[in-house]
């Protein structure tokens, strides 16, 4: 053996960590945790790492847009209050998409979902019940009802016909869409007008401002309370566990007794609502007050980078949702202060699901001489 | 130096679990060296080290005196190390040469050249005595063929180094004797077999050295001539064992199961079996015997209601169970232990607990309103870990993390922590070890000694000889022969009729039905 004499540098390190992991402890819970969240944060070092690179090579003043980005969301009540508006909507759309997802459903239609929760809405709130109290509840109610519904069809969809729910769900997105848009210049405008939107709605369909001068709303409590709801339903509730046992192996899920089509559609319904309640929080929300054509603007597949990141975990979704909505805000004052477009963002965000989606690894050389202590520790 | 020379191989799963702890393992040219161990031992994972899939986290791996360090299969594929694993990795639809030369094809010009494809294997088939004919489908093969044909794709790609995972474990016995041919061609041409096995007999028949492993560690190694099956047992467990069970003469009389003219059909809408008929009564095990893909794992499927029945009656407790769902069946008493646990049996990736209580999830005791009862579901799943001895840290583990044979016991704790009427058994120990096998072994019997019926299917002829009362023997979708199960009934004997060699008269049927 010709190696042995010339024992290479790494070799004693690699022992001790076998010695040390021979007395492991199993993970536990906070391990993986930390697993996870260490990997999101190095993930997001490198997209922004990658964003300065960019920056650097578009820019004219290259130090005063990073600046910008960096800086910018937290410099204002206004903007701060712009960034807490973000993060209830993506937190939204982020749920929605966990939801499915942890069936194992790849549905893509919170978009649609979304329209036509904001076209239901809409039309309480322009309503005489809208000039009423009544018009911002029923307006809810309204806007999740219609997203249900149409989560429920391409779940029944496929259950009955086996129709594929990325196809059904993408296919009826544009259906939400288009229906918006004719609606909006056909019908909820008035005619001649030439306006693309409808008018403001009366305030009491409104959602509430909790902080003045900002977009903060009702949206914001309704982002909190669908997070903790979500969460006691996916893992205090028998519906829950059927859920996520169908996702883990809808084989084994049918084998012990679940209706595994009927968890399926279940699932794709109650997303949907959840799809149609973030409807209402845009066109009834502070930020809109009214319904505009493509007022969305591809906002909802924003919710596939959340949960994807979250690994849908509906308590992860709001801290994937709280940083990514920091660095759309950011990009979005960088445009307009700087040289540098708001897509560098779409940059950012693209390295980030790469990474996180292709699960990949820590070089070992990092994990040995950056990690290795903080890691030993925390077993 | 040995030519193969592993020193000091460690290895820890990221989920913590030790899965191999300074293993030594040393082969020398021109052996057959066997791996044993009991499930969880560790054998896998050393294999997988040896061939590239798993890296080591500690220890040195040696080849023909050079030490070496696989980033993946390619590498030790280049080396010249061929593994074949237990689940296939074939093309059906492609004939024998296109399988084997899939990823390496002989070319002329840009074409590939079919010709010296089939050559190549024609002459390797004769060289290694595998008795392959390169031009059949994949698929029109019997599973004992489609093994030598991934036996081919290693030799073909040069291997001096064969490492086969449980090569007997899926295979009838006239099959198992033919691999051992090969095996003993193998070695003639100067390659060395490294063979990973449960079954101790097959072990001692074929290898000329045997590496013991218990606990991700080796405990020794020993030549196949020096020792004998129970002492090998006793090192691979680290304790005495008997791998029997002592069956009360049954008493069985009231009928608990009736199967009357079932018919089933596959995927395309052919036959699977049709008038098949059988009864099973109270305390009575049933063991259905046949080569895989013969019928028997449908009907238990069907049974289970988990495979549509075309006709016929299945009468569970003096009541047509066909037109029930899965939970009702369930509610009636019947339990179900799958063939294959980790695609049916069980959700990998849920915890323990989870997995423990799917199938109760209408019952008060864990569910009230809807309502997970955490507590009473953590402390049920803890009960049953203890009375099942799963070796696991925990209710709230991942079933994932666990060893073959620990997995097998989670699913055996949740199918008969309650008595069940009828109880459909497949496979219940493949790939499971030794000490597991017995324990799994005495709690059917238990539950047969208090008053289940059950219908067991397995590949492994001595386990339905240590088990059953009654044996069916199925052959494309019928039954050929029925026995009771009395001494002097022999695993040749019902092989026979399991590859179709012959067939028992109605007189003599009648008599074991």
């Amino acid at each position: 053996m010709t190696t042995e004499a010339t024992p290479t540098t790494p070799a004693p390190a690699a022992i001790a960590a076998a010695t040390s992991a021979g007395n492991m402890k199993p993970p536990t819970r906070w391990s993986i945790v930390g697993r996870e969240v260490g990997r999101a944060l190095v993930a997001l070092v490198i997209a922004m790492i990658a964003t300065l690179l960019i920056v650097f090579f578009v820019s004219k003043a290259p130090v005063d847009a990073l600046v910008t980005l960096v800086t910018a969301p937290f410099s204002k009540t206004r903007t701060i209050g712009l960034w807490v508006d973000d993060v209830a909507k993506l937190t939204m759309t982020g749920l929605a998409f966990s939801l499915v997802f942890q069936a194992r459903q790849f549905a893509l239609g919170v978009q649609g979902q979304l329209y036509v929760g904001a076209i239901a809405a809409t039309y309480v709130a322009l309503s005489p019940i809208g000039q009423t109290w009544a018009g911002l509840p029923l307006g809810i109610l309204a806007a999740m009802a219609a997203g249900a519904i149409y989560g429920f069809l391409p779940g029944i969809a496929k259950a009955r016909l086996g129709a594929n729910e990325i196809v059904s769900t993408l296919m009826l997105n544009y259906i939400a869409v288009e229906l918006c848009n004719f609606l909006v210049r056909v019908s909820l405008v008035a005619p001649g007008s030439g306006l693309l939107t409808t008018a403001k709605f009366p305030k009491t369909s409104l959602y509430p401002v909790l902080v003045a001068n900002t977009r903060i709303d009702l949206g914001l409590i309704f982002a909190i309370v669908s997070v903790l709801t979500v969460w006691f339903a996916l893992y205090r509730t028998s519906w829950g566990l059927k859920l996520r046992l169908v996702g883990h192996n809808a084989r084994f899920a049918e084998y012990a007794g679940i209706k595994a089509n009927f968890i399926m559609v279940s699932a794709m319904t109650v997303a949907g609502a959840l799809g149609g309640l973030l409807g209402s929080m845009f066109v009834q929300g502070q930020a809109f007050g009214q319904l505009t054509v493509l007022f969305e603007g591809g906002f909802a597949f924003e919710g596939v980078l959340i949960a994807i990141v979250a690994r849908n975990r509906p308590l992860a979704v709001p801290i994937v949702a709280m940083f990514y909505a920091y660095l759309r805000q950011g990009a979005q004052l960088m445009n307009i202060r700087s040289d540098v477009p708001a897509e560098v963002i779409s940059v950012v965000a693209a390295i980030i699901i790469v990474l996180v989606a292709s699960q990949f690894g820590l070089p070992s050389w990092l994990k040995r001489n950056v990690l290795g202590n903080r890691a030993g520790a925390a077993r | 130096m040995a030519f193969i020379e592993a020193r000091g191989i460690g290895r820890v799963y990221p989920g913590g679990v030790v899965a191999n702890d300074r293993v030594d393992l040393s082969v020398e040219k021109g052996e057959v060296h066997a791996v044993v161990g009991e499930n969880g031992a560790g054998k896998s994972t050393l294999m997988k080290i040896l061939f590239g899939i798993e890296r080591p986290d500690a220890g040195t791996l040696t080849l023909d005196g050079k030490e070496m360090h696989f980033a993946g299969p390619r590498d030790a594929i280049d080396a010249g190390i061929g593994m074949v694993f237990q689940h296939f990795s074939l093309v059906p639809s492609f004939t024998v040469y296109e399988n084997v030369a899939l990823g390496s094809e002989p070319n002329k010009g840009i074409k590939f050249d079919r010709e010296a494809a089939i050559a190549r294997v024609r002459d390797l088939s004769e060289k290694y005595k595998l008795n392959v004919d390169p031009m059949p489908p994949v698929r029109t093969l019997p599973v004992g063929q489609q093994q030598r044909v991934e036996i081919l794709k290693a030799l073909y790609r040069n291997a001096r180094v064969l490492i086969l995972d449980e090569p007997t474990a899926v295979l009838a016995p006239q099959e198992v004797s033919e691999l051992f041919v090969a095996i003993r061609s193998l070695i003639e041409q100067g390659c060395t077999v490294i063979f990973i096995a449960h079954k101790l007999p097959e072990v001692l028949e074929i290898s000329n050295t045997i590496t013991v492993m218990r606990q991700g560690r080796t405990v020794g190694t020993v030549k196949a001539k020096d020792v004998t099956e129970h002492q090998l047992a006793t090192m691979m467990v680290g304790r005495e064992v008997a791998l029997r069970v002592d069956r009360a003469a049954t008493t069985a009389t009231t009928e608990v199961c009736a199967v009357n003219n079932l018919r089933l059909l596959n995927a395309r809408g052919g036959d699977v079996c049709k008038d098949l008929s059988l009864t099973v009564k109270a305390g009575e095990i049933l063991g259905l015997v046949g080569v895989e893909g013969n019928g028997q794992a449908e009907v238990m499927e069907a049974i289970a209601g988990l495979r549509h029945v075309h006709d016929g009656q299945i009468v569970v407790a003096n009541q047509n169970i066909v037109p029930l769902s899965v939970l009702d069946r369930r509610s009636i008493g019947i339990a179900s232990i799958p063939e294959d646990r980790i695609a049916e049996g069980l959700a990998t990736g849920a915890t323990v607990a989870e997995n423990i209580v799917a199938t109760r999830l209408k019952d008060r005791r864990y569910v009230r309103n809807g309502l997970l009862d955490l507590r009473a579901i953590k402390a049920n799943a803890a009960k049953l870990i203890e009375r099942f001895s799963v070796r696991v840290n925990g209710p709230g583990v991942p079933v994932g993390t666990l060893s073959g044979g620990n997995m097998q016991k989670v699913v055996v704790a949740r199918e008969l922590s309650e008595q069940p009427k009828l109880l459909l058994v497949s496979q219940p120990t493949r790939g499971v070890d030794l000490g597991a096998t017995q324990f799994i072994w005495r709690t059917i019997a238990a539950a047969r000694d208090a008053g289940a019926a059950v219908l067991l299917s397995s590949a492994d002829l001595s386990e339905l000889l240590a088990l059953s009362d009654r044996l069916l023997v199925f052959y494309r979708g019928r039954i050929v022969a029925a026995f009771h199960n009395r001494e002097g009934l022999s695993p040749e004997t019902l092989g026979t009729y399991m590859l179709g060699l012959s067939e028992q008269s109605p007189e003599d049927m009648r008599a074991g039905l």
